[in-house]
C-alpha cells in the first residue's frame, strides 16, 4: 500500500511538471494530462489524481493572494496588494476578497502557504501570548 | 486611572503597525505523537512550530511535500485540517541556578508542584558540541565516593563514563551515590570557606523509567541533602516518546550552561537505551528507513551529538557526563551498547553474578575501564591504589584457577587470601559514599597489611570500624589527606601510627 502511494506520488509529480509552462500552470496542459489519465490504463488513478490535485491546487494557491478583510476593502486597495505580492514573489499575483468579520479590523493577506497578518484579531493574539 | 491608560496606550504603540509574515501549513495526519502537514514550505530543520489549543511540535522531517513533526503536548485536541504555524525559534529551555532542587519536564517545564521557577535564561535544545580550540584535556578528578570506581576507574571532571549492566546490577545506584557524594563534597568546600573550591551541579535525567523509580531517586537525593545542588530532568515511560527523545538534550542544555558560566556539573543520563528506543518509534512513524534492530541509520548520532556536549572547556567550567545503558542477559556486543561504549571515554562494567554473590558495588574489574580518568586521579589514591586493579585481576585468575586442585602452595592461598579481602573492602551499601580522604585511609590500611590477621568475613566489619574510627578521633588527619591530596613520609607515619592505634581498638 505504501509502495502504491509513493508510485502515485511520483507519477503525479511527473504528470505536474508537465502541466507547468513557464511557471504557470497551463489550462490546456491540465487538459491533456485528464485525457491522458483517462484514456490511457493509468494505476492507481483515484490515488494519481489526488496526489496531482494537491499539485496543482498548492501551485494554483501561489498565485492568488486572499485578501480577508473586516469591513469595507476597496477595488484600489486590492489591486495595490496584488501589484505589491506580484513584485515580491516575481510571478503574477491576483488578489480575490474574502469578508472574515472577526478579524475586527484590518486584512490578513493569504499566499500559498505564507500569510501577511495585519489585523486587529491577530494583534490582539500577540499581545495575549505575550502576556 | 490615567496610568493605566497610559500603559494601555504604550503597549498599543508597541504593536507594530507593519503586517507579520508567518509560514502556514495544515495537518494531513496526525498519529502516535506525530503529525504530517502540507505546507510549512519556509521551515527550518529542527524549529519549532505552533499548533492551535497552545501544543508545539519539532519539524523532524523535511520532505519534498510534507513536513514530519513531533508534537509536544496534548495531541487528543488535533484533527485534520487544523492550521500549523512556523515560529522561527528552535526550542529552548530554561537553564540557570533557579532550576537547582527542581523537578522539570523535557520542556523544563516544573513538574513537582513547586511553583513557578524563575529563570531568567534560555538555552536551545539542540546545540553544536565544543570543538577542538576551546577543550582542555580532563585533569581534574570528579570523586563517585565509591571506592572500587574512584581508586581503580577513575573519573575526571569533563569526561564521558559509561555506566553499563543487566537490570537490578545498581546501575542507577551508583550515580545516586555519585551524585550524593559531589552534593557531600560541596557542603564541605563551600563551608570552608576556600576560593578556589569548585561545586559540582548535578542533573539527573530520567528516560522512560517508572514513575515510582523516579520518586523513588528524588526522595533518596532529598533524604541525603543532594536535591539543593540537583536539577532532576524527568521524562518517564507515560510521557509520550517526542519528550523521551528531547530529555537528554534538555538536560545537557541545563549543564552546559554550568560549563559556559565556569562551573562544574555532572550530568546522568538514565538511561540511553530507552533513549534509543524512544527515537526508534519516532523514526518508524516519520517513515525513515530502519537498519539494525529497526533502529534508524542516524542512532548512532543521536548519541555521539549528545555525548560531545560533555567537555572540559578552556577558561570555562566542565560538564561530565555518565550514561546509563541495560544490557540484556550481560550481552555488550549488541547494537546500542557498542555504540555508546565507542563514543564514551570508559565503561564500568557491572555483572549480575557479582551481585548476586552480595559484592555491591558488582563492579567488573576486568571489564571496566577508564580512558582518561587516570590523570586526573590524586596522587594519594595512586599511592595506595596503584596496583589495586592488577592484584584483583591476579586474584581472580587465580580463583578460578584454584576451584580445580585442592594443593595450592603456601604464596598462592596468600595472593588468594589478599584478593578476598580486597574484594570484601570494596564493598560498599548503597547511598553512602565515602570521602576520598577516608577511602585512601582505609586503601592504606589495606595496604599495609592491617587487615592481614582478620578473618575474610569479618573484613567489611573491621573496615567499618577503621572508618568509623578516622572520622570519630582522626578529622585533622583526615583533612590533612584532603588538602594535601598526597602521601609525604610525615603524612605516612601519621597514617601508620594511627592504624596502630586503631588495631588493639578492633577485636573480630
Amino acid at each position: 500500500m505504501a509502495s502504491h502511494a509513493k508510485v502515485a506520488q511520483k507519477f503525479a509529480r511527473q504528470l505536474f511538471q508537465m502541466s507547468v509552462v513557464d511557471g504557470v500552470v497551463s489550462a490546456d496542459r491540465v487538459s491533456g494530462v485528464l485525457e491522458y489519465v483517462e484514456k490511457h490504463n493509468v494505476a492507481n488513478p483515484v490515488m494519481v489524481l489526488k496526489a496531482y490535485e494537491r499539485l496543482v491546487s498548492t501551485e494554483l494557491a501561489k498565485g492568488v493572494a486572499v485578501v480577508e478583510h473586516a469591513g469595507a476593502i476597496n477595488a484600489a486597495v486590492l489591486s495595490a496588494i496584488a501589484a505589491s505580492m506580484t513584485k515580491k514573489y516575481g510571478r503574477p499575483v491576483s488578489a480575490t476578497a474574502k469578508p472574515a468579520p472577526e478579524l475586527l479590523a484590518g486584512v490578513r493577506v493569504r499566499v500559498g502557504d505564507d500569510v501577511y497578518e495585519s489585523s486587529v484579531a491577530g494583534q490582539l493574539a500577540a499581545l495575549s501570548a505575550s502576556v | 486611572m490615567s496610568t493605566v491608560l497610559e500603559q494601555i496606550e504604550q503597549q498599543i504603540a508597541k504593536l507594530s503597525n507593519k503586517a507579520v509574515k508567518k509560514n502556514t501549513g495544515n495537518i494531513r495526519t496526525v498519529a502516535d505523537g506525530v503529525a504530517k502537514i502540507d505546507g510549512l514550505s519556509d521551515v527550518m530543520y529542527n524549529e519549532m512550530v505552533q499548533f492551535p489549543g497552545g501544543a508545539i511540535g519539532i519539524a523532524l522531517n523535511l520532505e519534498e511535500d510534507e513536513v514530519g513533526c513531533v508534537v509536544l503536548g496534548d495531541v487528543s485536541q488535533l484533527k485534520e485540517g487544523d492550521e500549523v504555524t512556523t515560529t522561527g525559534k528552535l526550542l529552548a529551555v530554561p537553564v540557570g541556578r533557579a532550576l537547582l532542587g527542581r523537578t522539570v519536564d523535557a520542556l523544563g517545564r516544573p513538574v513537582d508542584g513547586k511553583g513557578p521557577i524563575d529563570s531568567k535564561e534560555t538555552y536551545p535544545v539542540e546545540k553544536i558540541a565544543p570543538g577542538i580550540i576551546v577543550r582542555k584535556s580532563v585533569s581534574q578528578p570528579l570523586f563517585t565516593g565509591i571506592m572500587a570506581i574512584d581508586s581503580m576507574i577513575p573519573i575526571g571532571r569533563g569526561q564521558r563514563e559509561l555506566i553499563i549492566g543487566d537490570r537490578g546490577t545498581g546501575k542507577t545506584t551508583i550515580t545516586i551515590d555519585t551524585i550524593i557524594n559531589q552534593a557531600k563534597i560541596n557542603k564541605v568546600g563551600l563551608a570552608s570557606g576556600d576560593k578556589n573550591f569548585r561545586p559540582v551541579y548535578s542533573i539527573y535525567v530520567a528516560v522512560g523509567q517508572k514513575n515510582s523509580n523516579i520518586v523513588r531517586t528524588i526522595s533518596a537525593l532529598e533524604a541525603a541533602g543532594a536535591l539543593e545542588f540537583t536539577i532532576i530532568v524527568a521524562a518517564p515511560a507515560a510521557d509520550n516518546p517526542a519528550n523521551q527523545y528531547l530529555a537528554p538534550y534538555s538536560g545537557a542544555a541545563m549543564g552546559e550552561w554550568f560549563m559556559e558560566n565556569g562551573m562544574d556539573a555532572l550530568i546522568v543520563y538514565d538511561d540511553l537505551s530507552k533513549h534509543a528506543v524512544a527515537y526508534r518509534q519516532i523514526s518508524l512513524i516519520l517513515k525513515r528507513p530502519s537498519g539494525r534492530e529497526a533502529y534508524p541509520g542516524d542512532v548512532f548520532y543521536l548519541h555521539s551529538r549528545l555525548l560531545e556536549r560533555a567537555a572540559r572547556l578552556d577558561g570555562k567550567g566542565s560538564l561530565t557526563a555518565l550514561p546509563i545503558i541495560e544490557t540484556l542477559a550481560g550481552d555488550v556486543s549488541a547494537y546500542i551498547p557498542t555504540n555508546v561504549i565507542s563514543i564514551t571515554d570508559g565503561q564500568i562494567f557491572l555483572e549480575t553474578d557479582l551481585f548476586n554473590q552480595g559484592i555491591r558495588p558488582a563492579v567488573s574489574v576486568g571489564l571496566s575501564v577508564s580512558r582518561v580518568g587516570s590523570a586526573a586521579q590524586i596522587k594519594a589514591t595512586k599511592q595506595v591504589g596503584g596496583k589495586l586493579k592488577g592484584e584483583l585481576a591476579q586474584f581472580r585468575e587465580l580463583a578460578a584457577f584454584a576451584q580445580f586442585g585442592s594443593d595450592l602452595d603456601a604464596k598462592t592461598k596468600a595472593q588468594l587470601e589478599r584478593g578476598g579481602r580486597i574484594v570484601e573492602l570494596f564493598k560498599q551499601p548503597a547511598f553512602s559514599p565515602l570521602p576520598i580522604e577516608l577511602q585512601v585511609a582505609v586503601l592504606f590500611a589495606m595496604q599495609k597489611g592491617f587487615f592481614e590477621a582478620v578473618d575474610i568475613k569479618k573484613v567489611v566489619d573491621a573496615a567499618l570500624s577503621l572508618k568509623s574510627f578516622f572520622t570519630t578521633r582522626k578529622d585533622a588527619l583526615l583533612t590533612e589527606i584532603r588538602t594535601k591530596a598526597a602521601l609525604d613520609k610525615d603524612l605516612e607515619a601519621k597514617l601508620q601510627a594511627a592504624c596502630e592505634e586503631w588495631k588493639p581498638t578492633y577485636s573480630a
